[in-house]
């Protein structure tokens, strides 16, 4: 390793010194360092919980509980893995399943309807266009705790009690989407709109051909945001949801929580397997899901 | 786009004109909104009417006959006689403690992460992702992990005490006033990757030059963050601070998980307080009051936030 005190000669002579020593590092001024350091510190105190989580998993229960702690497990076992997978109190995996299932439904209903909705709101002309447009995003001022138990009392007269349906079409109006690509939509140039127009094009035709291509950022934007939603979802899917093989994910982990209540190696078996799908998803979706943020809900 | 001359920006106002001719029928739009209307009006409109209709009246699942009872719901809420208006007003308060100390936490802490992070540094891309990794977690799991960190005798928090630092364990579940800490430390965890990376996307915006001009007067680190870092900042703040001041008041995952509103029920949050009054004891009509009382609280906070969203409307269009 190189000490703070000869990068620092070497960064304040020429940076070429430093290129014909050893390739170059982003390590720049010296003051980097401490930065670095704090970084690093911070970084074990965030990944601790998860590595706590993931050496739990595989200690046979009578580590979990042993004194002095066994911070590495000493007798690592796949059992509470197993246990977990194949417990009669519901299956995780189904309940995975349900999860990404309703999810995928949701996203893919709520990205077209959005889209459909925000595309006259962006780009046609017609009495009322403001109105309707501003009492969508006015509904945005109603916190959604109002709307939990009628909404609840509704799903109870549709026969929608433990259906997907319940977790799939009430959530589907949101005007935040609409929101999002009405922006975008607003953003895009006129001129390929006219073209394709004096070419024919009706406007299912303009939409499909034109609008949508050139909104694939915004689009895949509100998908990870709406797929993230459903997902996550917890109070709604605990109320409308009680039948354990209809369970979502993080309903269903959180019985397990209830019934394991000091199991800790099982509890985080599961936790552990609830998190792997949505880790794969961050990795591949990470660009989009950081730059999606970035750039939503805040201008100037 | 800068070189496009006065006659050429006034011929696709004439195109629209002819277009719209053509196209012939004045309803396509209203056909482009059907869906979305409809859905909206029976799942967003319709149940905040029925939802002040089930909280005038007397309402029960199993009975023929569901009485008006006018506002004797939302009296019960301010007699301090009857058990709702307590356990509603303990959740209140309960909600207000952890929002009066989570949101400065939340936003001190990621803008202190942005800050850190903001400048090129080796393993940049690695740490954000540290960071904003817990935040995809989903409640669930988040809270049972939180819960086992914080465990009375043997979780990680207490081995540390007791076997590194040679300290008691603490019952920080158990007690009243500390199971608020494993509640507070893992929201920070879990929520603060969102706010920063709202602030690096804020501190990319600002314009280098205005630290460079700083420099040549020789201002201090701190003179650059409190003149012109902050102050550039504060319209990220502001969103950041009303989004987080509407997501802790929807507190409700983490303590049903790591608390389950315990001890003695000094960390039930409002939204616990009302579900378990809806869906626990059944009394819809208690709880949908309840849930209007709330809702009216949350309004200025949430009319903050739709004044935000409303203003960048305007400006893009």
């Amino acid at each position: 390793m190189v000490t703070p005190s000869t990068r620092a000669g070497a960064h304040a002579s020429a940076p070429v010194a430093t290129a014909t020593a050893r390739p170059p590092r982003r390590f720049r001024p010296p003051r980097d360092i401490p930065r670095f350091a704090l970084l690093c510190v911070l970084a074990v105190i965030f990944l601790a919980p998860v590595y706590w989580m993931l050496a739990t998993s595989v200690k046979p229960e009578v580590d979990v509980i042993s004194t002095p702690t066994q911070w590495v497990p000493a007798n690592p076992t796949l059992d509470n893995y197993r246990e977990v997978l194949t417990s009669p109190d519901g299956n995780i995996l189904r309940w995975m399943w349900n999860s990404f299932f309703v999810a995928t439904v949701f996203t893919v209903l709520h990205v077209a309807l959005c889209a459909l909705t925000a595309y006259p709101l962006a780009r046609m002309r017609f009495p009322g266009r403001e109105a309707i447009f501003w009492f969508i995003l006015g509904s945005m001022m109603i916190p959604g705790i109002v709307t939990l138990i009628p909404s609840y009392l509704m799903m109870i007269r549709f026969d929608w009690i433990n259906s997907f349906h319940s977790l799939i079409w009430p959530g589907l109006a949101g005007a935040f989407g609409v929101f999002l690509l009405r922006q975008f939509f607003l953003g895009l140039p006129r001129e390929l709109e006219e073209a394709a127009r004096l070419d024919g094009a009706n406007s299912l035709q303009v939409l499909w051909h034109v609008i949508l291509p050139l909104s694939i950022p915004s689009l895949v934007t509100l998908a990870v945001f709406s797929f993230m939603g459903s997902w996550n979802n917890f109070i709604w899917p605990t109320f409308v949801v009680t039948d354990i093989d209809k369970l979502t994910l993080p309903v269903g982990v959180n019985t397990f929580s209830q019934r394991y209540v000091t199991d800790y190696g099982k509890l985080m078996a599961s936790t552990a397997i609830a998190s792997i799908p949505v880790l794969i998803a961050y990795l591949l979706a990470q660009r989009y899901l950081i730059a999606g943020l970035s750039t939503t809900g805040m201008k100037e | 786009m800068s070189l496009s001359l006065p006659g050429e920006a006034a011929r696709p106002r004439e195109g629209r004109r002819r277009r719209g001719g053509r196209e012939g029928s004045a309803l396509t739009p209203y056909l482009y909104l059907l869906p979305f209307m409809a859905l909206f009006l029976v799942f967003v409109v319709y149940p905040v009417g029925y939802g002040l209709f089930v909280s005038l009246h007397r309402w029960d699942l199993l009975a023929e006959t569901r009485p008006f009872v006018g506002l004797e719901y939302y009296r019960n809420l301010f007699d301090p006689e009857t058990p709702q208006s307590q356990f509603f007003w303990n959740s209140m308060k309960n909600t207000g403690f952890f929002t009066l100390v989570s949101v400065p936490l939340l936003i001190g802490t990621s803008l202190g992460l942005a800050l850190l992070l903001h400048r090129p540094i080796f393993g940049r891309a690695f740490f954000r992702s540290v960071f904003f990794l817990p935040g995809i977690l989903t409640v669930s799991v988040m809270g049972i992990l939180w819960r086992w960190m914080f465990d009375n005798q043997i979780g990680l928090v207490n081995a540390v005490r007791t076997d590194l630092l040679g300290m008691q364990p603490l019952p920080f579940l158990s007690t009243e006033g500390l199971a608020w800490v494993p509640i507070i430390v893992g929201t920070v965890w879990w929520t603060i990757g969102f706010n920063m990376t709202l602030y690096l996307a804020g501190l990319g915006n600002i314009s280098q030059s205005y630290y460079e001009a700083a420099e040549i007067d020789g201002a201090t680190p701190w003179a650059k963050f409190r003149f012109i870092t902050w102050p550039l900042l504060a319209p990220v703040t502001l969103f950041v601070f009303v989004t987080t001041v509407l997501a802790s008041f929807q507190l409700f995952g983490q303590t049903l998980v790591i608390t389950a509103g315990g001890p003695n029920r000094t960390t039930q949050s409002t939204i616990q307080y009302i579900t378990e009054e809806a869906f626990s004891n059944n009394q819809f009509s208690s709880a949908s009051a309840m849930a209007f009382l709330f809702g009216l609280v949350m309004l200025i906070f949430t009319y903050l936030q739709f004044r935000i969203m409303a203003r960048d409307a305007r400006g893009e269009n």
